[in-house]
């Protein structure tokens, strides 16, 4: 009876998998030592910055379990743009135009991804753009939004920087390049090629496990640790 | 879930490229790469991140170093600390635990911030199994390792404890030490007295009342000459007591080395007099008391070079074992220290045989003190027997040939007595030149050699074959290298006698997957226990033997005749590597069995008990084997029977 009630039909529902995805975040505990969790760290390639015109191009990711980057199973997929004509002009990444154009559109490859980071936590840098990006393409297409809490390696880096530079030192933070490749160069990690989604995920990959095994060893445990000490991300975007 | 299929099947590039620059990964195709990509792990230790534990990690994957570092190190009961190894980028972690299936044998941390690649334990062992270049790339690399765990352990539980290089400044009395007294009367002049240092060969001379010999007043060395004659100007006619040092410092001869040197070391006085019973019986230096602590090569060397009379030799050849133990406490290798075995064994007889001449007179006619077997190879490790034999130069009358027999029957039989009172027993196979078979001149020798090979009965072979090792030890080396010359025109001429050699040296089996993957000895002493030298090592010789002799290659060292063989083109570059690497690593587990038997007390001997081995040590010897079936092919073609 009550299934007959739900305006399903009438406002485009949201798509079984987001549900699925929203059940399994509702009551999410965020208390458990950081080797229980499953992360996926993302990247996308857009065709602009524009949030309203622009376009998600490529889509790249890794996930994350026992703390550990897990290569079996990588994420990376082309998407054929709506707008093909304008993305050409535009193509500044490693991505050739028969690559796009043979690509399948963002339709098919969006539920894929869905069922990759299905009970994974999103780690990206500066997340917030690739979420943006991926929760327009969502609600148009599925009638909702990635329900998967976040972590932006930004903003761990930032808050990771103000514990080792110290809180009162007096620096100007604008001195410090937060861009993926310096932080990399910066903490001497591994590089990979820059724009490409899957490189770049690869790249996030390693800074966000050198971050957070930096803190871990500072003594932040859990989660939650890691959320308050330096509001490193946050729960919705 | 066949869409997620394609998701999957993303290779790692970044991964690959890694793979692709390092041993032995390289050497595997991009399919095997991106397989072995696909099933690694990331993982990043912060600095000082406690990777393993020695024998308590269980060791899941094999760890491959990104970018950072790590060290080795083990921790003994004492808690004490010792550093064995820093690895780094493209390095890996935990290989020989996953192939012998033991926990880690060492602690590893790390030293820098640092990334890894996991590759589980059952891809690497796939792996280690499915691809032979890439087993050996372990096993040859495990081979230094183990070789170098097996000495450091040797070394911590066995050789430090007890060599203790303190240990003779406690035990060994001044008395001991003492030279012959060389005194002087204080009268004489300078220049007399520096004469009679120059006579003795002494650094310094004791001064006596010219009234009372007895009576020590002082003491003249090197030093004051130096200081106080030449480079003051006093003239040599001065008497002597004018330079000395009195009265004499003296310590009683039953004085501990130890308290002697810290008599030394608090006046500063590097000469001290030996009194035993009030009478001064000589002097001590402090050159003598550091030639007692040194156990280096150096010193014995220098020792045995000095030694003057051939008694004191006894204890100088004693003496090679602690250098040896020495030798490996600074981790030197199998090679050279056979090498330096048998440098020392070369001197002992060099000086021996010389006092020797000294003391019978010079030799009627010329000769060469000929070596046999393993010392005619330079390889000889801690057991020693005796192969030796005259080779001397043809007497040009009767006279001169009854001279010749009787003066080197009298000198071989001493040579030999004193042979064994230094330690190195006698051959039960009486190849020694007191046998007068094998004490005999030039043209006999030539004879004996054409006999073997122009008309070579098998069984006369099997036990000449140590002859075509021969080498010069003392002597005339122009009779030895005539002699080679005569053996390589002959064997040149006769392929017969090759192909004797050649059977022969394939009659002995390979000791391979029998008992348990071992031949080992059924019967006897060493029931199940495996003659290294005889299975493993023979095959190595005799084929280097046979081809050497072929070649006309005139080294006698089974590693510089397999070189010279390689570099003459005679066989290919990978025969040669392999043999070398199978032989050398032969060498080193005996040289390490032996140097246990001795820590132990135990005669040295060849038996190795397989079930002694670790699993790698058994595979490693195992790989060896194979060697030396490849080797048997080689003769095989070359001497075909049918």
């Amino acid at each position: 009876m009550v299934d007959l009630l739900r305006p399903t039909s009438w406002f485009g529902s949201p798509d079984p998998k987001l549900a699925a995805n929203k059940e399994f975040f509702t009551n999410f505990d965020q208390r458990r030592p950081l080797v229980d969790y499953s992360f996926v760290v993302v990247d996308t390639e857009l065709t602009g910055l524009d949030r309203k015109k622009d376009e998600l191009i490529s889509v790249g990711a890794v996930k994350i379990s026992n703390l550990q980057i897990d290569l079996s199973s990588m994420f990376h997929e082309f998407v054929r743009p709506a707008k093909m004509e304008h993305t050409l002009a535009t193509l500044v990444h490693r991505i050739t135009p028969e690559q796009l154009e043979n690509a399948e559109s963002i339709e098919s490859v969006l539920p894929k991804f869905l069922d990759y980071i299905h009970g994974s936590l999103l780690v990206g840098h500066h997340l917030m753009l690739d979420m943006h990006f991926l929760n327009k393409a969502a609600k148009n297409i599925m009638g909702g939004t990635l329900s998967n809490p976040g972590v932006d390696t930004m903003r761990m880096a930032q808050g990771y920087n103000r514990v080792r530079l110290g809180h009162y030192h007096d620096h100007n933070p604008r001195e410090i390049s937060y861009n993926l490749d310096d932080l990399g160069q910066e903490y001497n990690l591994p590089a990979f090629k820059p724009h490409d989604a899957l490189e770049d995920a690869l790249q996030t990959a390693y800074l966000f496990l050198y971050l957070i095994k930096k803190f871990r060893k500072g003594g932040l445990v859990t989660l939650r640790d890691i959320y308050q000490s330096g509001r490193v991300g946050s729960f919705r975007y | 879930m066949s869409q997620s299929d394609d998701v999957h099947t993303v290779a790692p590039e970044m991964a690959i490229s890694f793979f692709k620059e390092i041993m032995p990964f390289n050497s595997l195709d991009d399919v095997t790469l991106s397989r072995i990509a696909t099933h690694c792990r990331v993982d990043f230790y912060p600095k000082g991140t406690r990777l393993l534990t020695a024998g308590e990690t269980d060791i899941t994957h094999l760890y491959l170093i990104q970018r950072g570092g790590v060290k080795a190190f083990i921790e003994d009961d004492q808690g004490e600390i010792s550093l064995k190894d820093f690895r780094g980028e493209g390095a890996y972690v935990g290989a020989l635990g996953i192939i012998r299936g033991t926990p880690a044998n060492l602690n590893i941390e790390t030293v820098e911030d640092t990334f890894c690649f996991l590759l589980p334990r059952e891809i690497f062992l796939e792996l280690v199994e499915g691809t032979p270049a890439f087993a050996q790339f372990y096993l040859k690399s495990f081979s230094e390792k183990i070789v170098n765990t097996a000495y450091n352990e040797l070394r911590h539980h066995k050789v430090s404890q007890r060599s203790g290089d303190d240990l003779y400044l406690f035990s060994v009395r001044v008395g001991d030490l003492v030279k012959t007294l060389r005194k002087i009367p204080g009268d004489a002049s300078i220049q007399d007295a520096a004469a009679f240092m120059v006579e003795f060969k002494v650094g310094s001379l004791l001064i006596h009342d010219p009234d009372d010999d007895d009576n020590i007043v002082g003491i003249v060395t090197d030093k004051d000459l130096r200081g106080k004659v030449v480079a003051a100007g006093l003239g040599y006619d001065q008497p002597v007591e004018t330079i000395m040092s009195g009265p004499v410092q003296s310590v009683l001869s039953q004085s501990l080395c130890f308290d002697v040197l810290l008599k030394m070391m608090e006046t500063g006085i590097h000469h001290l007099a030996v009194e035993r019973s009030e009478r001064v019986i000589g002097v001590v230096t402090s050159h003598d008391i550091m030639l007692l602590q040194g156990h280096s090569p150096y010193y014995l060397f220098k020792e045995i070079r000095g030694q003057q009379k051939i008694s004191g030799l006894y204890d100088l050849a004693q003496k090679i074992p602690e250098v040896i133990r020495g030798l490996i406490n600074e981790g030197a290798k199998a090679g050279n220290i056979t090498q330096m075995i048998a440098i020392l064994n070369d001197h002992i007889l060099e000086r021996m045989l010389t006092l020797l001449e000294a003391e019978l007179g010079p030799p009627p006619v010329p000769y060469c003190w000929l070596l046999m077997g393993s010392e005619g190879r330079r390889e000889q490790t801690f057991k020693t027997d005796q192969d030796n034999a005259i080779l001397y130069a043809d007497p040009q009358s009767e006279e001169e040939k009854q001279a010749a027999e009787t003066y080197f029957a009298a000198f071989a039989k001493k040579a030999i007595d004193h042979l064994v009172n230094c330690g190195y027993p006698l051959c039960p196979g009486e190849i020694m030149a007191i046998n007068p078979k094998w004490c005999q001149p030039l043209s006999v020798w030539k004879g004996y050699f054409t006999k073997w090979i122009n008309s070579p009965d098998p069984t006369e072979l099997l036990h000449a074959s140590i002859f075509f090792d021969f080498r010069s030890g003392f002597g005339d080396g122009t009779l030895a290298r005539q002699l080679r010359r005569h053996l390589n025109a002959e064997s040149r001429k006769q392929d017969i006698f090759l192909f004797h050699l050649a059977r022969q040296c394939m009659s002995t089996r390979i000791p391979l997957s029998f008992f348990k993957n071992f031949i080992v000895n059924k019967d006897g002493e060493h029931k199940n226990h495996l003659n290294i030298k005889q299975k493993g090592l023979t095959p190595f010789v005799n084929f280097a033997r046979v081809l050497s002799l072929k070649h006309t290659i005139s080294e006698t060292n089974t590693l510089a005749r397999l070189k010279a063989l390689h570099d003459g083109d005679f066989i290919d570059h990978r025969l040669w590597a392999a043999a070398t690497d199978a032989y050398e690593l032969q060498m080193q587990q005996r040289l390490i069995h032996q140097l246990a038997q001795i820590e132990e007390g135990v005669l040295p001997d060849n038996h190795i008990d397989p079930a002694q081995l670790s699993d790698l040590e058994r595979r490693m010897l195992k790989e060896a084997f194979t060697v030396v079936e490849k080797l048997y092919s080689v003769l095989d073609r070359m001497y075909p029977t049918a």
